[in-house]
């Protein structure tokens, strides 16, 4: 018996979300732009949950990915001329290639694991303002390509960014989906339940670990990669700024990180509260009511504010049943 | 050079022996309920700006704050324990999460209470310094130093002779014996949590007095003293001393011979070298692999 990941209703409903944005906000830059940062915290969040779900990894250092990802596309398309859409799979790959240096880590269980990724993601920060003869430093990096004008569409206006994204965050979450009813995916689960039991029966563990870090990884740094692009900006404290690991940890939980969709809508509703109703209450640590937020569900609905009402469906099911 | 070095050595060790105190807050938490506390590095920085506040309302030496920083490190200790023992499901990864955002809030807290300005004491006599032949050191950090080794002294005491200390070791290494031997392991961890204030509140004070505090000082002590307990390996005093005391060199070497800024790279190199070549630690026993 195959249970269904993405449930139908709510694909269909985030679908028609998505094409209402546009038709309602079109006309506010500031609001689509909103939403456009928005999406890409989605896509994090949804590397973040797949690492969290599929590899039973909690990271707090999605940060380092996603500034990797935005400084390499960066300088790849900057210095050597490499067309931006290539440049942003690069950024991504970058990322992924850096992952590699937290290998080692995942010798250590669960809990050693979180606080060596949280190390990592302050060590990337601290390089890239070292190495100013690569990143600019402190200073920043500006002279780099903006998203470029295909087949008459100019992804770089905030609309073409919108549904480039929206593409995007679509294509992870289905390449999220196949990873999960794949081999994999079913080996993964098992090793949730028991890993000792699972690599008696022959799983690599470690490497089905691996992968997962590499691909979360490799997602992120191409979302960051796109952030570069739409913002046209860096510098270390903002592409490697803790907002990055923090946000996709909420958005993932407040949305249900054991689902598909849910990190997805929570990344947007998160990203539109802290900048319109947090920043608005508090310009100064405003990140007080994401903290919160993120331990109020935690205690109330570690499952999400989606799980909540699908747990009680599929339990309502059951006892019909 | 050399001089330079000997004073690099001297002044690691003297930061050192702070770090040790962070980082077994965090052991004795992790030790008594499988549980990293991520907030563990703001209720120290919590501790520092209770000297601060102190300090810049009364005039007073900074140390007097140590009954006001125990007051609210032990408070919010007390307050994190309560919430993560309200977790019920996948408890490892979610009191995590749980802790990490409670480590947000006051990261934040402190922001809106005392801005994001850098402090540091501003007591001449703490500033004082005091020469030994070639090296020299702030009374500040000698008497961080000594108050450091005098509560890790009674630290081990307790674990070694008092009932609760006891009940924790018991609770640490297996829980449902000590259950079976009459030992309520909530009010052990209560306890630990507790004693990791404790800690938290002394260590914050003086790391206020012997150099600068900031809002986002918080994750940084976390990952510290993270540093500290994988170097260590077991979470033994001695061997938390042991490699605190070589985080605080390396750092200090560092700081003597690099650039300041290269200070927590170096520190996770290290960690990074015992993670490749000895994964149990400079003091774990080999027993302990897998």
């Amino acid at each position: 018996m195959r249970t269904l990941s993405v449930p139908a209703l709510p694909a269909l409903l985030l679908a028609v979300a998505a094409f209402a944005v546009p038709l309602v906000f079109g006309a506010n830059a500031y609001i689509m732009g909103l939403f456009v940062s928005g999406l890409i915290v989605s896509g994090v969040a949804l590397a973040w949950a797949l690492l969290g779900n599929l590899g039973g990894m909690v990271s707090f250092g999605h940060a380092a990915f996603f500034g990797v990802g935005a400084y390499a596309s960066a300088l790849l398309s900057a210095r050597s001329g490499l067309p931006v859409p290539l440049s942003l799979l690069a950024g991504g790959a970058v990322a992924a290639l850096f992952s590699l240096a937290m290998l080692p880590a995942l010798r250590l269980s669960g809990p050693y694991f979180a606080l060596a990724i949280l190390a990592y993601a302050h060590i990337f920060k601290i390089l890239a303002t070292e190495a100013s003869w690569l990143t600019g430093g402190s200073a920043g990096l500006a002279r780099f390509p903006t998203l470029p004008t295909i087949a008459g569409i100019d992804f770089s206006s905030r609309l073409g960014s919108y549904w480039l994204l929206v593409a995007m965050v679509a294509a992870c979450a289905a390449i999220y989906l196949a990873v999960k009813r794949s081999h994999v995916g079913t080996a993964l689960r098992a090793m949730a339940e028991s890993e000792d039991a699972t690599r008696v029966v022959g799983v690599n563990a470690t490497l089905l670990k691996s992968w997962m870090l590499l691909l979360s990884a490799f997602i992120t740094g191409v979302f960051g990669a796109m952030n570069a692009h739409i913002i046209n900006f860096l510098e270390p404290d903002y592409a490697f700024s803790g907002s990055w690991s923090v946000l996709p940890i909420i958005a993932a939980i407040f949305g249900g990180y054991r689902t598909i969709l849910g990190p997805v809508a929570g990344a947007v509703l998160i990203y539109l509260f802290d900048q319109l109703v947090a920043k608005a209450l508090l310009p100064v640590g405003h990140q007080i009511l994401l903290g919160v937020l993120l331990a109020g569900m935690i205690l109330i609905a570690p499952n999400g504010l989606f799980g909540l009402f699908g747990g009680k469906r599929k339990r309502a099911a059951h006892a019909a049943a | 050079m050399l001089e330079l070095s000997q004073q690099a050595i001297f002044s690691g060790l003297l930061v050192g022996s702070v770090y040790a105190l962070v980082a077994l807050g965090i052991a004795l938490t992790f030790g008594a309920m499988k549980i990293i506390n991520l907030a563990h590095g703001e209720l120290v920085l919590l501790a520092a700006y209770m000297a601060y506040f102190i300090e810049s309302r009364t005039g007073w030496n900074p140390y007097a704050a140590i009954p006001l920083a125990f007051a609210v490190t032990g408070v919010v200790s007390v307050a994190v324990y309560l919430l993560i023992d309200r977790i019920r499901e996948h408890r490892e990864l979610n009191s995590l999460i749980l802790t990490f955002a409670i480590g947000i809030v006051l990261t934040n807290a402190i922001l809106l209470i005392f801005a994001s300005d850098v402090r540091s004491t501003g007591s001449p006599f703490l500033q004082d310094a005091i020469s030994f032949h070639t090296v020299y050191a702030m009374k500040s950090e000698l008497t961080a130093f000594f108050l450091s080794l005098a509560v890790m002294a009674a630290l081990w005491w307790w674990l070694k002779a008092s009932w609760y200390g006891r009940a924790v070791r018991a609770v640490s290494s297996n829980r449902d014996a000590a259950m079976l031997m009459g030992v309520d392991p909530r009010r052990v961890e209560l306890a630990a949590f507790l004693v990791a204030g404790v800690l938290a509140s002394v260590a914050g004070v003086a790391l206020f007095t012997m150099s600068v505090v900031q809002p986002a000082l918080g994750p940084a002590l976390t990952v510290k003293a993270f540093i500290v307990t994988v170097l260590a390996g077991v979470g033994s005093i001695p061997g938390v001393f042991c490699a605190a005391l070589l985080l605080g060199v390396t750092e200090a070497m560092t700081v003597t011979l690099a650039s300041s800024a290269l200070q927590e790279l170096v520190g996770m190199v290290l960690f990074l070298l015992v993670l490749f070549f000895m994964p149990n630690g400079l003091f774990g026993a080999r027993a302990r692999r897998g």
